[in-house]
């Protein structure tokens, strides 16, 4: 035992990079090196890509509460129906990133029926109009439980529907990206579009939560002190 | 012109999926279809989940027009064809899927040769 003990058979500290990553690097360093890019642009468009804000899905949805006229038109296109609330899909790089493909499918949930966006291959997402994707929506748990346990996987980001609500899985394997647009929620009668947009959150229009009027995009979060803190 | 740009060249200004939109024909089937999915061979690449092969659905929206992953991973896009999503009770997936849910659904996407009338 105390052998054992003695050799200290720690993991060695290294950063894990996958063979993705140096492929990345390495197209990256040539394509500067060759002048097609320059570091900075290439920074600026990383910058770019991970700050975009799902604001204009919000809006979108908000809007197409208010306006029946443009939830038609964002049911039909929503590659279209993007412009009118701000967001080109082929802008700036003219074909389409950072998302690759432009076929938005806006999914309407209705009493009976409520959508929820997975892609079981790899973590397909509308980027250009909701931004990055959490980090749960990549990951192989969230991924290959969804399809087949979706109610147990609601249930655990806390939402559980009564049995005559038909949970619709939106599995986004090919080249369509899907967003949810969910009901307008009780108590919000008479609300400004601004007020709508604010309660539509992220995770309302990837389908595992509900919009709530008490529960608004940029709420102050609640502070949970701890029930036993360190003393130091 | 660089070869190899031919997809950014085709695609700018208009997008991917649509930079290909007629070069398909006419879609073999419409909404509403019943379709079975086929086990096609898959050993190189292919976007058609295990869950979905043999399984019966019905056509929910005729999408658009694309080469097929199984050919454009291998940058061969000369042969386009129409996508369609397929929606399916889960109970046909999942055979112990609770009864109770028996209303769940799950909607994919896939190419035309993967569907043949069920």
């Amino acid at each position: 035992m105390s052998d054992k003990h003695d050799k200290h058979e720690h993991a060695p500290m290294v950063d894990e990079v996958s063979f993705f990553e140096i492929l990345e690097v390495s197209v990256r360093e040539l394509a500067i090196e060759k002048g097609l890019f320059s570091a900075e642009d290439h920074r600026r468009f990383t910058e770019f890509a991970e700050t975009i804000s799902p604001a204009p899905a919000a809006r979108l949805v908000a809007r197409s509460w208010l306006d029946p006229e443009f939830k038609k038109r964002a049911l039909a296109d929503g590659f279209k129906a993007s412009r009118e609330v701000g967001v080109d899909w082929l802008k700036p790089t003219g074909f389409g990133t950072p998302s690759d493909f432009c076929d938005l499918r806006v999914l309407e949930d209705t009493p009976k029926i409520k959508h929820v966006v997975v892609c079981t291959l790899c973590s397909c997402y509308p980027r250009p109009i909701l931004g990055q994707s959490p980090e749960w929506y990549r990951t192989p748990n969230y991924r290959r439980r969804l399809v087949r346990w979706p109610r147990q996987v609601l249930a655990e980001f806390g939402l559980q529907l009564p049995p005559d609500v038909e949970v619709r899985v939106e599995d986004s394997n090919q080249k369509c990206r899907f967003m949810v647009m969910p009901m307008r929620p009780a108590g919000t009668e008479g609300w400004t579009e601004d007020q709508l947009a604010a309660i539509v959150t992220r995770d309302c229009m990837i389908g595992v939560a509900l919009p709530h009027p008490d529960r608004k995009a940029n709420a102050k979060r609640p502070l949970h002190l701890a029930k036993n803190p360190v003393h130091h | 012109m660089i070869k190899r740009n031919h997809h950014v060249e085709k695609a700018t200004g208009k997008g991917d999926p649509w930079c290909f939109k007629g070069e398909a024909g006419p879609a073999k089937f419409k909404v509403g279809d019943r379709v079975r999915i086929k086990d096609l061979p898959d050993i190189f690449y292919t976007r058609t989940q295990t869950y979905v092969r043999g399984a019966e659905g019905v056509v929910a929206v005729v999408t658009h027009e694309s080469p097929a992953p199984e050919d454009e991973s291998w940058d061969n896009t000369d042969k386009s064809e129409w996508f369609y999503i397929v929606r399916f009770r889960q109970k046909d997936l999942w055979p112990d899927y609770p009864d109770l849910y028996a209303n769940d659904s799950l909607q994919t996407e896939l190419s035309e040769r993967w569907l043949e009338k069920a």
